[in-house]
């Protein structure tokens, strides 16, 4: 367990570990090659080390050495995100945040919570739902991912479509500023305090702007009804057509969720399968919830949309083991591709809801054309596409031609006017397809932004924009030079 | 001639492969690492991850490390040891997995290289040669329970098999239960050496062969006492081949893989009659399950192995679709279940103990959080990594309801760390096997039978 002592001549690291003790820090690289990717696994990069803060205190200690060294620093949760946020590609110190995993405090009467950054997302929703509560934010990797990783990627889930993603649930941070100074935002819970919205900015910076070390969250009463709906369909277009009559209808579903025949084989192979038919080409998640009042008649109102668009099986979950079974095998869908693909690399576009047929035959042809099959599971109801391209990387020739695939999907959505990220963040992996949807002059006025947080940009460099050599740093630089 | 430039590409293969830093036989299997897509998770569900918070301590990391050494870009060290062997091989991650990867069987693998590579020296190597080579293969020496008993009082172990029955020290509120508790009886394969078959009471319905296991046999042959009459009782003749030896899960989860193989074959041929294998500690059954990962390399056992493994049955499971007898006496007392990992997350094996024990009458389940997590036992888990098995074993004792009289469960590693965990935190509940306590129920019912 740990270390047994030391063994380095390296004064940085020596220096690190008389921060936070000389257990709490790995140096070894044995020990560093676990953190040298998180759940993007494309591009690998070993830390300089990895240290485990206790306390906002030791955060700030830290941050301040790596700064006044000019050592480049990033945060780290559980490593789940999608995009390569956590990745060290400058040799990072990275921070690791899961040892400081406190609820701190539950304030029913309010219905807030705050809680430490490595605190585990579930773990909030069954720390409360003993007296009625839930945290609402689910991402699929809810088991596991912490809130602060959250908070970076601004993460949505499947029932994001009713209750809003991280960010509409965020209440105040406390933050600790590249140069180790603490700095609290937000206040404490009541809503809409003058001056810029600084939450709506850290929620979602992708950990470029600071490092959150206190978050109070909004925590919600449990719905009095919930009903789940599975329905089974011949033709994907009457799937998509389907979600669109759903919301037209008046109907906001909490999460309305749709797979294709391929990452169907996914789910049913792997090890939460609920068998589902093999050969239909898209089945439709449906959920209501709300006062017990008019569920009922949103769910038949559900069901004939289904059988107006042909609708092969459609079926309310019996009880709430039913329901959990269905959840299971729909949030375990990404792991699960590893039951038939060595590798995935999944993409997060948002198009226009109506959009959805034609983007979805264009990502089957992008599917064809690559050789490369490609599932698809995603939240239909907001129109965030997760094309996950599978693929081997032990072929030579095949991790590029996925990633090439990947961007053409992205391409696709921004083409219809949607964006190319819903809810796993840019992080390194799309940090190029960044000017499918912003000009030079947009993605200056970001960098802008972060040069006033960030000033020596030591902290998770390279990430979330297009890297200087081809865009408008490069000619502020040529100015700043010719001047 | 020189070499064709075709030639060279389909030696393709082969050029990887030497990258890898894995110089023995039987290394850990590629297609196990390709399912693992690094998603994560697996991380919540591992209780070295949880108490650490180290990547390298959790399952996706270990699976990240071993592919790293046959991809060549770390060797098998120090290093590589400590995660690898700091794994309590519990698969509480196989159960969390999404794609079903089998990281039990790649740390299995991984620690064959690694005893290979760098052999045991000193307190280690003395305390795994007794053990290992010494003590479990041999039942004769087993059965000479003196050194044994001399170890356990020098590790303070004394009272916790006082606890588990051994010595029969019961709390006072259960004392109504001493007259149907079996004696300390001598192992069973001793007492049933002459006896071909143990007949079923009543009308034979099927016939079972029972592995009688190396420890539980010696300290717990109460149990298996317990067993053969629950089995009898429920229509079974049992069968107890002579030539059975231990199962080898202890080697195999220590890298001693060839001693494993050993083992495995002795058993294969040991119990090639039986038709049904019986086993009532998980590790065993777990193990005995999977014997074909241990000859990847001998297709000719590879294929014995499945059909051995194939018969091997846990005894609540077996009860419980072959159907049993409900006992009629009532057993009066509160009782929590915790399950074995090699039970749960192994073989899969849940619902099944507990419907058993619900169906004894006055017995009430309190339901124990977090029960498959761990005890921290894990083979020999508890004596080469103390202070990591202590943790462990501290979160559990925390989800052990307050109010029970009883833990129950079915493996004979918990039953000894449970016993040291109700010990050390200053409890007083019995560690029952799930079997005993149907076996006292139906001694119970036929001494009121008696009495009429």
């Amino acid at each position: 367990m740990g270390l047994k002592g030391l063994k380095t001549k390296d004064k940085h690291i020596k220096n690190l570990a008389k921060i936070v003790g000389d257990r709490s820090i790995l140096h070894h690289k044995e020990d560093l090659l676990a953190y040298d990717c998180d759940g993007f696994t494309i591009h690998k990069y070993l830390p300089k080390a990895v240290v485990f803060p206790k306390d906002t205190l030791e955060v700030s200690r830290l941050v301040s050495y790596c700064s006044d060294n000019r050592l480049p620093f990033l945060a780290r949760g559980a490593g789940t995100g999608l995009s390569g946020g956590a990745i060290p590609v400058n040799g990072e110190v990275v921070i690791s945040l899961v040892k400081m995993k406190k609820l701190l405090s539950v304030d029913y009467e309010n219905k807030r919570a705050v809680v430490e950054p490595g605190f585990v997302n579930l773990k909030l929703t069954n720390s409360i739902s003993d007296k009625g509560y839930y945290y609402a934010p689910d991402p699929s990797s809810q088991y596991c991912c912490t809130i602060g990783g959250n908070v970076a990627e601004n993460a949505g889930g499947a029932h994001c479509l009713k209750y809003g993603v991280t960010t509409n649930h965020i209440l105040g941070l406390e933050v600790v500023l590249p140069n180790g100074e603490i700095i609290e935002i937000g206040n404490n819970g009541i809503p809409d305090s003058p001056g810029y919205d600084l939450l709506g900015l850290i929620t979602g910076s992708e950990g470029t702007l600071g490092i959150v070390t206190k978050i109070t969250v909004r925590i919600l009463k449990n719905p009095e009804a919930k009903q789940t709906v599975l329905a089974y369909f011949d033709d994907v277009s009457d799937g998509s057509h389907a979600v669109s009559d759903i919301i037209s209808a008046g109907i906001v579903p909490a999460a309305l969720e749709m797979m294709d025949k391929t990452a169907i084989e996914g789910v049913e192979s792997a090890a939460f399968p609920v068998g589902h038919p093999r050969d239909i080409k898209a089945l439709l998640l449906i959920e209501v919830d709300g006062i017990a009042a008019g569920i009922d008649e949103q769910i038949s109102q559900i069901l004939d949309v289904c059988k107006n668009r042909n609708v092969r099986e459609v079926k309310v979950a019996q009880d709430e083991a039913e329901r959990a079974r269905w959840w299971a095998n729909r949030k375990t869908g990404f792991g699960a591709m590893g039951a038939i693909s060595p590798d995935y690399l999944v993409q997060d576009g948002v198009i226009p809801r109506s959009r959805l047929p034609e983007v979805l035959n264009r990502i089957n042809q992008i599917s064809e054309e690559s050789g490369l099959r490609i599932a698809n599971i995603f939240h239909a109801g907001d129109g965030n596409l997760h094309p996950l391209v599978l693929f081997d990387a032990r072929i030579p020739g095949q991790t590029e031609l996925a990633l090439s695939a990947g961007s053409a999907c992205l391409q696709a959505c921004a083409d219809v006017g949607g964006t190319i990220t819903g809810e796993h963040g840019v992080g390194i992996e799309k940090r190029e397809e960044m000017r499918f949807v912003f000009t030079d002059e947009e993605i200056q006025a970001q960098t802008d932004i972060r040069e006033v947080f960030n000033p020596e940009n030591l902290l998770n460099a390279g990430k979330l924009f297009p890297s200087p050599g081809r865009c408008a740093e490069v000619k502020k630089e040529r100015k700043e030079a010719a001047l | 001639m020189g070499t064709r430039e075709s030639d060279v590409k389909e030696h393709q293969a082969c050029t990887t492969i030497s990258l890898s830093n894995y110089h023995w036989s039987d290394p850990p299997d590629e297609n196990k690492w390709a399912d693992c897509v690094h998603c994560g998770m697996c991380l919540e569900s591992c209780p070295t991850y949880e108490l650490t918070g180290q990547e390298q301590h959790s399952p996706r990391g270990r699976v990240h490390l071993i592919k790293s050494v046959a991809e060549g870009k770390i060797e098998v060290n120090e290093q590589f040891m400590d995660p690898v062997f700091a794994c309590l091989d519990c698969r509480a991650c196989t159960t969390a997995c999404p794609a079903d990867v089998d990281v039990g069987g790649l740390i299995e693998e991984a620690r064959g290289q690694i005893r290979q590579a760098i052999p045991l020296t000193g307190y280690r190597k003395t305390v795994s040669n007794f053990f290992l080579h010494r003590l479990f293969p041999h039942q004769n020496r087993l059965n000479t329970v003196g050194g044994l008993l001399k170890f356990y009082q020098k590790s303070g172990m004394q009272k916790v098999v006082r606890k588990t029955g051994l010595l029969k020290i019961m709390p006072d509120h259960l004392a109504e239960m001493e007259g149907i508790m079996p004696e300390l009886t001598q192992p069973v394969r001793k007492k049933y050496k002459n006896q071909n078959v143990i007949k079923a009471k009543g009308k034979t319905k099927h016939e079972v062969a029972l592995l009688t296991g190396c420890v539980m046999d010696v300290m717990f042959s109460d149990i298996n006492e317990a067993t053969i009459n629950v089995l009898t009782r429920n229509g079974n003749d049992v069968v107890i081949p002579q030539n059975q030896t231990c199962c080898g899960a202890l080697h195999v989860h220590a890298g001693d893989r060839e001693m494993g193989r050993k083992l495995a074959k002795q058993n294969i041929e040991a119990f090639n009659d039986a038709k049904k294998i019986i086993v009532n500690a998980a590790g065993c059954g777990c193990m005995m399950k999977e014997y074909a990962e241990l000859f990847r390399e001998e297709p000719e056992w590879h294929e014995k192995a499945l059909s051995f493994s194939a018969k091997v049955e846990d005894v609540s499971k077996y009860l419980h679709d072959t159907g049993y007898e409900q006992p009629q006496a009532e057993i009066k007392t509160r009782i929590t279940y915790h399950d074995a990992c090699h039970l749960a997350h192994g073989q899969g094996v849940r619902q099944e103990p507990r419907n058993i024990l619900l169906d004894i009458p006055g017995v009430e389940m309190v339901h124990m959080p977090n029960a498959d997590r761990c005890c921290g036992s894990a083979g020999i888990y508890n004596i080469t990594n103390p202070e990591m098995a202590g943790a462990v074993l501290e979160s559990k004792m925390e989800n052990v309801p307050d109010d029970v009289e009883m833990i129950s469960m079915g493996n004979p590693g918990c039953m000894l760390q449970m016993a040291m965990g109700v010990q050390k935190y200053g409890r007083n509940q019995k560690i029952v096997h799930t079997v005993q306590l149907l076996d006292w129920a139906y001694k119970k019912e036929d001494g009121l039978r008696g009495q009429e």
